[in-house]
């Protein structure tokens, strides 16, 4: 002790000293950052101080104050991509979902209508827009260039930097390229801004590029990875014996190992900065360990090697790749070891955005997502984030999948509790999409005769993992009711984009309209692959693309259109309606699509000429088949779906509402997700834009709610649960129902 | 002590200035950079690396708070009061390093000083010899003489006062390193004075304190000397693009190690 005070009585009479005041770049470092920080903090808090008497009366001037007729001052939403009413129901009934049960009871649990198609970038840009389809422009995950056929993002644009100055092999751009949402209409949170009452949106899907508000924003579904795709993840194998197999949504990696060791090589985007654009890479380094239970990696840029152990995720690890002298462009990945002996085979996640160190803007403010990664650590920013085309493709098994998305939700739920300690007034609204994507790769085992069931496992562990999926998020709710307590002020909702149902059965729409004589190949051609390879426009008439979409190939809209407008138009769409609502699965006997909706009629709103022309609602337990999806055409119209990805919600949207969970009871009998942002706004005490088409469901400051408590299983329109079964003629398959 | 500054001469005068010391840039420039590689690898090793990174992770969170939570004004002070919380704790985390590396970069930088922070005394200057007297001292002031070599003399003085302080001020007939011999009873001690000619290592002063270590250019006085110090003044050498003397060396060594540390420590992992 008497040691120490004598070194600290020496440093301070040494500090005092001019000549040694200093004792090199670390305690240099220490003292200036030290001081800067302090100064910065200082100079941050007395501006914020002072500044804030003159914002609010700023505020007061212009919106008074924006809570005068608010019903509610604080609203969280919590939002689960794909939870279903019917499993919802079940689980309640069973006991394993208290918290859902109790807010119910406390308010009111009712089926949410979703949007038409319901799918999660319709209906969630439905949420935030309050408007249809046709009112903020997208209809699907894909659309058509009209120009060449090919598929476009249907929700973003990435552009190219337009000025750029060459300097021998490198392209410098002189701005940053222009990334451009495409939904049309506001998001309501943006109008909530300009009353002044501050909101924190998180993963809310098509929030990508971020719209500058007055709040916080972390964007979610279709933010790309560092490739500019929606996932692409790395597969690196010694084992060669089946050769180098072409995989949806990854690549495939043959690594050639010498004795113990492996060198390989990390592909990452494109370099932009360099003629010729080509790819960035990492080269990685494995080496075994003796004991073959672990295999150290090192990999360029990173300071420490990395152990991996069998079957067991890496740490989100931050690739650094170099793309000119003194600019790196960063990514995080995290690995995962599938085999070790005899063959060593590792999984790399798609390289997602750093968060800490963003290449594209994924949050409003830009720091928003710095601030997250640094006060947590880093978090998947992907859109879909959850790799499903890993696990469809067999690179991973259920177990590598269910707990890559429980970390990927363990990740939310940091943020999402963080954003609720500090909205004491305004919104919270935070989607998981643990729900959705644990019921579509774990749906086969709900039905047990699936035919994704062949060769896979149908039983263990993770049987039941959509079950523990929504009994994880019934803790989640708990714990927010816990924080929320007893709050008058706060509107607690949890809501859902849809619910899910069966999908064992894919339909190319495409084959059917070929066979049907409205698609024509190329002379010689019997099949075309993706993207309409091999498909003669000029004797096409109708096309399909993507999950629930089927365009004519309209005169003056599409390059090589060859139906005219008005009648030729309308018979022909009414004929291909009715022709496909009649179409019957020749394995089952039964109708594979529900009901299809001519875009014109349907909608009223200003996108609608963008709209596909036909909106097909399947069965429970259809889908368009995956090579549809893509624009091909095969020989068989009905295949079996054999991939992991087993459940679906892209059929009918009468089949698959979402649930509507809240503290408050309703004044409807049938809340629809449109009606959720209006009703928000309305809460706040604001009159919704004339535009949205939603309507209240709360009773405001007076008035009496008539709706409230459980739903009444009898009314669910089918059960999630139930595979396939929607209707009273239930499909062979159906195993199970819930009933009341 | 006297061991101490023996050995750092001993190495010093080896390895500093091996182009003469007309090129003060050369080791001006060389030495900080070369320190600043040294304490940034002994910093890691001897620093809690996970604990800095913490520290200052925590601080940039409370800052971005400030930003992005503007609006809520409780908020905001809670949150400054964190940032500094942070900065404490990341100024707590340097303490350490900070220690273990003072006497290795105290060593360097007062070699440095010796050796470049002062130029010689002008042939014509009739600079002052200094000499304090120890508390308790069993000589007085007045009784201090002063013993010169050929070439020097005595100008003026002495002058003695009462706290115990005697001057001299002196005058070299020509350029060169002269030798004092002061006495007070018994005890005489040696003070060297550094009359024009080329820039050398300069000895400025002579303690018996811990400030010795300081002026390595002389050995120390003797615990019990009747002299608490022995001192010259020196103008300060003129270095160029920083100011002059200390100052001006701490600036070089500052700015050079800053760099050094600054572009090393990503490629060698350090955490600052």
């Amino acid at each position: 002790m008497k040691r120490l005070f004598g070194l600290v009585v020496l440093t301070v009479a040494l500090l005092a000293h001019p000549a040694h005041a200093y004792i090199g770049p670390g305690a240099g470092f220490a003292f200036a950052g030290s001081f800067l920080a302090l100064i910065a903090a200082f100079l941050l808090a007395i501006g914020t101080i002072l500044l804030w008497p003159l914002t609010f009366v700023w505020r007061t001037i212009r919106v008074g104050n924006p809570f005068k007729n608010a019903a509610a001052r604080r609203i969280i939403v919590l939002g689960l991509d794909g939870m279903d009413p019917g499993l919802a129901t079940k689980f309640m009934q069973e006991g394993k979902l208290p918290n859902f049960r109790k807010l119910a009871e406390q308010g009111v649990f009712r089926t949410l209508d979703t949007s038409n198609p319901s799918m999660s970038p319709v209906a969630w840009s439905t949420f935030a827009t309050g408007v249809d389809a046709s009112g903020h422009g997208i209809f699907d995950f894909l659309t058509r260039d009209p120009c060449t056929y090919a598929p476009l993002l249907s929700s973003t644009d990435i552009g190219q930097a337009t000025r750029v100055v060459n300097i021998g092999k490198y392209i410098i751009p002189l701005g940053s390229p222009k990334i451009t949402l495409l939904q049309r209409g506001q998001a309501f949170w943006k109008v909530l801004g300009e009353k002044h009452i501050f909101s924190i949106i998180q993963r809310v899907p098509i929030t990508f590029p971020p719209v500058k508000f007055r709040g916080l924003l972390l964007s979610g579904m279709c933010v790309p990875d560092l490739r500019g795709s929606q996932g692409t993840f790395a597969f690196f194998s010694t084992q060669t014996d089946a050769g180098v197999p072409a995989f949806t949504g990854g690549e495939q990696t043959v690594l050639r190992r010498q004795g113990n060791r492996i060198r390989s090589r990390i592909v990452g985007p494109d370099n932009g900065m360099v003629r010729g654009n080509p790819r960035m890479i990492l080269p990685l380094t494995l080496t075994i360990a003796d004991d073959k239970q672990s295999v150290k990696m090192e990999i360029d840029g990173v300071a420490e090697p990395i152990t991996l152990r069998f079957e067991t995720y890496s740490p989100w690890v931050t690739l650094t790749f170099p793309a000119a002298p003194t600019v790196k462009v960063s990514g995080i990945a995290r690995f995962y070891l599938t085999s070790i002996d005899p063959e060593v085979s590792l999984y790399m996640t798609p390289i997602h955005i750093d968060p800490e160190n963003p290449a594209m803007p994924i949050s409003h403010p830009s720091v928003y997502a710095v601030y997250l990664a640094k006060k947590f650590g880093s978090f998947a920013t992907l859109g879909l984030a959850e790799d499903t085309w890993a696990l469809n493709e067999r690179v991973i098994d259920e177990k590598a999948f269910y707990q890559a998305a429980m970390d990927i939700c363990e990740e939310r739920e940091q943020m999402f509790f963080d954003a609720v300690s500090r909205v004491k007034t305004g919104l919270v609204t935070t989607v998981f999409d643990t729900t959705d994507r644990i019921q579509h790769m774990f749906y086969r085992y709900l039905d047990p005769t699936h035919p994704a069931n062949e060769g896979k496992p149908t039983g263990g562990e993770y049987a039941n993992a959509i079950e523990r999926a929504y009994i994880h998020m019934d803790g989640v709710l708990g714990k927010l009711m816990t924080q929320v307590g007893d709050d008058e002020n706060t509107v607690v909702m949890v809501i859902s984009d849809h619910g899910f149902t069966n999908f064992r059965r894919g339909v190319n729409l495409n084959s059917w309209l070929r066979e049907n004589g409205y698609l024509t190949l190329l002379p010689g051609s019997d099949t075309s692959g993706d993207w309409f390879e091999k498909v003669d426009w000029s004797k096409t008439q109708a096309f399909s693309l993507g999950l629930t979409g089927l365009f004519i190939n309209r005169k003056g809209r599409e390059q090589s259109g060859i139906v005219t407008e008005g009648d030729e138009y309308k018979r022909l769409t009414h004929e291909i309606a009715r022709k496909l609502e009649a179409l019957v699965d020749p394995q089952t006997g039964g109708r594979a699509i529900r009901r299809v909706e001519i875009a014109p009629e349907y909608f009223d709103g200003p996108a609608r000429f963008d709209a596909p022309d036909l909106l097909v609602g399947y069965e429970g337990g259809y889908r368009n088949s995956w090579d549809c999806a893509t624009g091909s055409v095969t020989r068989a119209i009905f295949s079996d779906n054999t991939k992991s990805w087993s459940g679906d919600h892209c059929v009918d949207p009468a089949i698959v509402p979402g649930v509507f969970f809240c503290n408050r009871a309703i004044v409807t009998p049938q809340p629809r997700l449109i009606d959720i942002p209006y009703s928000i706004l309305a809460l706040f005490g604001h009159k919704p834009p004339d535009y949205m088409q939603g309507k209240m469901i709360f009773v405001g400051k007076a008035g009496s709610a008539t709706t409230r408590g459980l739903l009444d299983p009898a009314s669910l329109p089918q059960s999630g649960a139930a595979p396939g079964a929607l209707v009273s003629s239930t499909p062979a398959w159906s195993v199970d129902h819930v009933t009341g | 002590m006297n061991a101490l500054i023996s050995l750092l001469n001993m190495v010093f005068d080896v390895i500093l200035a091996p182009f003469g010391h007309r090129f003060a840039s050369f080791d001006l420039i060389v030495w900080p950079v070369l320190a600043g590689v040294i304490a940034l690898l002994v910093y890691k090793k001897v620093s809690n690396q996970k604990g800095i990174a913490a520290a200052k992770n925590g601080i940039q969170v409370h800052l971005l708070e400030i930003v992005l939570y503007r609006d809520n004004l409780a908020g905001v002070l809670v949150a400054t009061a964190n940032a500094m919380k942070q900065n404490a704790l990341y100024l707590g985390n340097n303490i350490g390093p900070m220690l273990v590396m003072m006497p290795p970069m105290t060593a360097v930088l007062v070699e440095i000083v010796a050796n470049y922070a002062y130029s010689p005394l002008p042939v014509d200057a009739t600079p002052l010899l200094e000499v304090k007297m120890a508390e308790g001292a069993s000589v007085k002031s007045m009784d201090v003489t002063l013993d010169l070599p050929a070439g020097l003399s005595v100008d003026a003085g002495p002058v003695a006062t009462p706290d115990g302080m005697v001057a001299w001020r002196l005058k070299a007939e020509t350029a060169g390193d002269y030798v004092v011999t002061v006495h007070a009873g018994t005890e005489a001690q040696q003070k060297g004075l550094a009359f024009g000619g080329e820039p050398r290592k300069i000895p400025v002063l002579r303690t018996n304190t811990w400030e010795s270590i300081l002026y390595p250019g002389e050995d120390a006085l003797p615990s019990d000397s009747a002299f608490e110090t022995i001192r010259t003044h020196y103008s300060d050498r003129d270095l160029p693009y920083f100011p002059d003397g200390e100052g001006g060396i701490l600036l070089w060594f500052f700015g050079f190690s800053l760099a050094a540390g600054f572009a090393l420590k990503g490629p060698l992992g350090v955490e600052l």
